[in-house]
């Protein structure tokens, strides 16, 4: 009698296990909103499946049917349905409740955060030596003009930080320079928040645009010097391949 | 019969969990671990009566609750600064349905002639960058709304700005300011009409959000030139405010209605599966 549900449930796990831990080993972790959307698709489809032909429905469902209709309960089997009976209106009270209540958290907004760059900045190869001394000047810029933000260990956890939503990226963590190309760096750098299409809400950056204040030079090398002191490196082209 | 089934199966079990993920809130991301503890909007609560426009210090703003933002140095664009005093600011704010209240209170140790703090509202409908409403490359930015309270004549301004450099003061004031320093805190409380004439202005419409932001000058003399002025200020990027709806009690109706629906809903569940194991 068990079967079907047990597998049914294992399987569900699986699933969640596999979106919500596996996956964000290769890749950026989904929105909550995304693995329930999964879980509800991978859920519809083991109904599907579980109901497919009329032995497999009754294992699969006569349990529940019977617990629902109640027919020969006794004990706590007869209580437990009448909590579930109880509970469902009363939660869709509430759930009608909490839509519906005036809320103090304005509407989400789902903001791109690596929008695709303009075509002109796609591919561009930085013209300068990944040498020491390129590196270190890079690194003596990113001081002075990024660390107020980005944080002197290049963590997104500068003096200025805590003031802006959305907070200055953190280069140290994967999901942020490890993932992009020196190219798309230099697009970044160069039109700074205000650069960004409408999808990544460029009202809300931040992020400053270097191009009145600094020469293409110093970006290119402060790109090498934030990769290096990051400890990351840039994605290249054989990768995307 | 078969297909009844299947279907009717499906639906229970989908909607039930579809109803129970989202009361739990697994469908919704929590707010990332650094955010939690500092707002991320204002409600200004409708009061009947009188409002404490230019009193800072009525008992009556004791039981507001309120919003706190971190601030930050302006190190956006030229003239940048490194270190401010401000760090963070205390929001609230109340309206009675015809004019508004917001009450900004922030630690400033010294209470000095050229000491400022300012308040930026986006303007209609198209998004403005917070930093004066700079021009944006790919979308169509709009202006913005400033009103800024200077300690030096003890009143507000009602600015625009759209870019830098542009920020004027408008022909049509609508805006007044209180300030009162004490224990080294700042409160000044700035009201306006909620909608005014004037199409330089935010409209604030009762439920509506806007978007806001904060600027803060500490004006003490640091070898006779203030230590914060112009773009040298503590700074907000934009967080969201309201002014809250009139009570609306047609919400306990629908939820008399969907708790209606659900059991109406299970006893024909009920009925059908009765008459099926029956049949
Ligand atoms: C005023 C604060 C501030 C300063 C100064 C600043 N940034 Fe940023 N930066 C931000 C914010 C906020 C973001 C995130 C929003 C965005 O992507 O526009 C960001 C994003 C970025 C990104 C995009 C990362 C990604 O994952 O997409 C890069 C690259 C970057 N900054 C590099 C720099 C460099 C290099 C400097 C110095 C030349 C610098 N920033 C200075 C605030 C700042």
């Amino acid at each position: 009698m068990k079967g079907p549900i047990a597998s049914g449930a294992i399987l569900l796990v699986g699933v969640f296990v596999f979106i919500k831990y596996l996956l964000p080993l290769v890749t950026a972790p989904l929105p909550a909103s995304l693995i329930y959307l999964y879980m509800t698709l991978a859920f519809s489809g083991i109904m599907l499946y579980g109901t497919m032909s009329a032995s497999s429905l009754e294992s699969l469902m006569g349990p529940v049917f019977r617990f629902l209709s109640g027919e020969g309960q006794s004990g706590t089997g007869k209580m437990a349905r009448l909590a579930v009976l109880v509970l469902f209106p009363l939660l869709v009270g509430w759930q009608t409740y909490t839509s519906l209540a005036p809320s103090d958290l304005p509407p989400g907004e789902n903001r791109t955060i690596h929008p695709a760059p303009p075509g002109e900045f796609v591919g561009l190869a930085n013209p300068y030596q990944n040498n020491e001394a390129n590196i270190n000047m890079g690194k003596g810029l990113y001081a002075a003009y990024c660390s107020p933000c980005h944080g002197a260990n290049y963590d997104g956890k500068g003096p200025a930080a805590k003031g802006f939503n959305p907070p200055p990226a953190n280069f140290a963590d994967p999901g942020t320079i490890a993932q992009l190309q020196e190219s798309y760096l230099f697009w970044r750098i160069k039109k700074g928040g205000v650069g960004l299409p409408v999808e990544a809400m460029p009202w809300k950056s931040a992020m400053p645009r270097w191009e009145v204040e600094l020469p293409d030079e110093f970006i290119w090398k402060i790109i090498m010097g934030e990769y290096d002191g990051a400890h990351q490196s840039p994605r290249t082209w054989e990768e995307d391949d | 019969m078969l297909n009844k089934l299947r279907f009717l199966s499906t639906i229970i079990l989908v909607g039930i969990s579809g109803i129970l993920g989202s009361t739990v809130g697994f469908a919704s991301d929590p707010p990332p671990a650094d955010e939690v503890g500092a707002s991320v909007s204002i409600r200004m609560y409708q009061v009947e009566g009188i409002l404490p426009a230019d009193d800072p210090n009525s008992p009556q703003w004791a039981s507001v609750p309120e919003s706190e933002f971190n601030l930050a140095p302006q190190v956006h664009w030229p003239e940048r600064i490194q270190e401010v005093t401000v760090k963070t600011v205390k929001v609230k704010g109340l309206h009675d349905g015809q004019n508004l209240a917001i009450l900004l209170e922030y630690e400033d140790p010294t209470d000095d002639v050229k000491d400022a703090a300012a308040i930026e509202f986006m303007v209609g409908d198209k998004k403005a960058h917070f930093a004066h409403g700079q021009p944006m490359l790919q979308v169509e930015g709009g202006p913005v709304n400033i009103w800024f309270w200077k300690k030096e004549n003890g009143k507000a301004l009602d600015m625009s700005a759209k870019g830098f450099k542009t920020l004027s003061t408008q022909e049509k004031q609508d805006v007044s300011a209180t300030g009162a320093w004490a224990d080294g805190s700042w409160k000044v409380v700035f009201t306006r009409a909620l909608k005014t004439e004037d199409e330089e202005d935010v409209q604030i419409e009762p439920g509506d959000w806007r978007s806001v932001a904060f600027a803060f000058w500490d004006g003490a003399l640091v070898s006779g030139v203030p230590k914060e002025k112009g773009s040298q200020k503590a700074v907000s990027s934009w967080w969201s405010i309201r002014a809250e709806p009139s009570a609306d009690n047609s919400i306990y109706g629908w939820v008399i209605f969907g708790l209606a629906l659900a059991a109406a809903f299970e006893l024909v569940v009920v009925r059908k599966l009765r008459k099926g194991q029956s049949a």
